[in-house]
């Protein structure tokens, strides 16, 4: 009795602890980083010696700030997330209303599988694409931002599955009841009802695809970053990356003035997850109010 | 059978997870009707209404047998015929489940959703429609200034008089009920039996029920379900 309010006080008390080291390891992480960074935050930082103007407009070339960076994971993020999305939920929505038996089994299997794939595997497997598309297709095919997002896709796509997934299987019965009562077909219902109630689920798993397209490294230095590549100017072309600067100079920098440039790159990448995250949560609710709320 | 019989089960069986609910059971239902269906608790009556809208398809391990035929213009269909299109029958047989279930759309959206299922997507036609469906179930008064707020945000009387309203707005020919005031207080389930009333004029009405003063009150017939059996019951109305 003694142990069971014993435990009664302190479970709550425990999880309340838990929560706020998570909380103070966040704080630690991005005050360490704001402190560290924020002094080489300025516009010969992202700019270097181009007029401001003539480099957003792609006029001059940067040579030695990081805007390149910014636009190379920025188009690497978006396509990536682009492939992704409508696979990753077409795949979720079979797992989850259509995959019975066998076949269901299979593709759990599979996507489990492939949410483990180390990151390295997929960049080797998207460099080996590379190597046989060069081969095979056309001589002008090397490492690219195309090759890069398609490996990032791929990598994060189980992401994307799994939480369309569990958020469509989330429904509740009744809810699946409702519009197959009033004569919706069994599209109709995924489409109508069930997917706009499964968007907060399936906007978390976006999320969390984003946050690993724009930080992962592996994959990238295999498809088709490079330290120099300017802005890219086509899907073919090769780009400079945020994750890949960073990791760049933390292993190779000369002095703390370049160390600091890392780290200012690292809360510019930061900004553009904040960026990313904050369209994905204003579509998300643009789509549930036209969905459920828009008369006329 | 008579000439207004409006619903036609032979030869009714069903199980679900080998367990039999429904032994060859055979019964009429009569146009412009409430028939009550009751029975004790878990011996088939909502999955005997789930059979007439074949709703009972989505559950994995069922099985029935036999026939049900419902006369829709003038004619009896065979509803498992697999010409017969499931989505037109459910238009057809509307349901109004226990709890209340508004879907989480507007006031307005709930009720026009159906014809918008149905591909009715002209805007002043479906305005007419979800005002006079509101209007039958007696809720227009009370939303009509708040048609674009949630459904939510209505009492459980309301919620369930608004998911009549929009079973009611395809005008089906038939309504299935399940037991839909017993999530209700006294008041909200005392206006749902009187909007019953008014609309058998439109529609033969199958209400599963368990209390037998509300059977008195409403139905014209009662439908027992015992021992998987469908068995007639006589009304004594005092």
């Amino acid at each position: 009795m003694i142990f069971k309010q014993f435990l009664e006080k302190t479970v709550p008390l425990l999880s309340w602890v838990c929560a706020m080291v998570l909380l103070a390891a966040i704080a630690t992480v991005l005050g360490f980083l704001f402190l560290r960074g924020w002094q080489s935050l300025n516009l010969q930082l992202l700019f270097g010696t181009t007029p401001v103007l003539d480099a957003i407009l792609f006029k001059r070339r940067v040579f030695d700030g990081l805007f390149p960076a910014m636009v190379g994971t920025f188009s690497l993020v978006c396509l990536a997330v682009c492939w992704a999305i409508p696979v990753g939920i077409a795949a979720g929505i079979y797992l989850a209303e259509y995959a019975r038996g066998k076949s269901r089994k299979m593709f759990n299997l599979i996507f489990d599988v492939q949410a483990g794939l180390p990151s390295i595997v997929v960049g080797l497997f998207g460099f080996l694409i590379t190597i046989f598309l060069n081969r095979q297709l056309s001589n002008q095919i090397y490492p690219c931002l195309l090759i890069s997002s398609f490996a990032l896709a791929f990598l994060v796509l189980p992401y994307i599955i799994r939480a369309t997934q569990a958020s469509l299987e989330d429904q509740p019965e009744s809810l699946r009841m409702t519009a197959l009562a009033l004569g919706a077909s069994r599209m109709q219902n995924i489409i109508r009802v069930l997917l706009p109630q499964s968007l907060p689920g399936i906007t978390s798993g976006v999320i969390l695809a984003t946050g690993r397209c724009a930080e992962d490294t592996a994959v990238i230095m295999l498809t088709g970053a490079v330290a120099t590549a300017g802005v890219p100017r086509s899907l073919l072309s090769s780009f400079e990356a945020l994750p890949f600067y960073i990791y760049y100079i933390s292993s190779q920098y000369a002095d703390q003035e370049e160390l600091a440039t890392g780290y200012g790159a690292a809360i510019i990448l930061f900004f553009i997850c904040l960026m990313l995250f904050s369209l994905a949560f204003v579509i998300k609710k643009r789509v549930n109010f036209s969905v459920q709320y828009r008369v006329h | 059978m008579t000439e207004t019989t409006k619903i036609k089960t032979r030869n009714l069986s069903f199980s679900y997870n080998g367990n039999a609910i429904l032994k060859n059971s055979s019964m009429d239902f009569q146009t412009n009707r409430i028939t009550a269906i009751t029975g004790p608790s878990g011996s088939g009556k909502s999955t005997f209404l789930k059979i007439l809208n074949r709703l009972w398809e989505t559950t994995p391990n069922c099985t029935m047998l036999g026939k049900v035929e419902i006369k829709f213009a003038d004619r009896f269909h065979d509803i498992y015929r697999p010409q017969y299109p499931v989505t037109r029958l459910r238009r057809q047989v509307g349901m109004v489940f226990q709890a209340p279930n508004p879907l989480p759309m507007s006031i307005y959206k709930n009720v026009a959703f159906p014809l918008e299922l149905a591909g009715r997507n002209d805007k002043e036609t479906t305005r007419v429609l979800v005002e006079d469906s509101l209007k039958v179930v007696g809720l227009w008064r009370e939303v009509q200034d708040r048609l674009n707020t949630s459904a939510f945000e209505l009492s459980g009387g309301q919620q369930q008089r608004l998911c009549i309203a929009r079973a009611m707005v395809l005008q089906p020919e038939v309504l299935l009920l399940d037991e839909p005031t017993s999530s209700l207080d006294h008041k909200a389930g005392e206006a749902i039996e009187r909007l019953l009333l008014k609309l058998k004029k439109q529609c033969t009405i199958l209400v599963v029920s368990h209390y037998l003063d509300q059977v008195q009150r409403i139905a014209d017939a009662v439908v027992e379900v015992r021992e998987g059996k469908l068995v007639t019951y006589e009304l004594s109305r005092n």
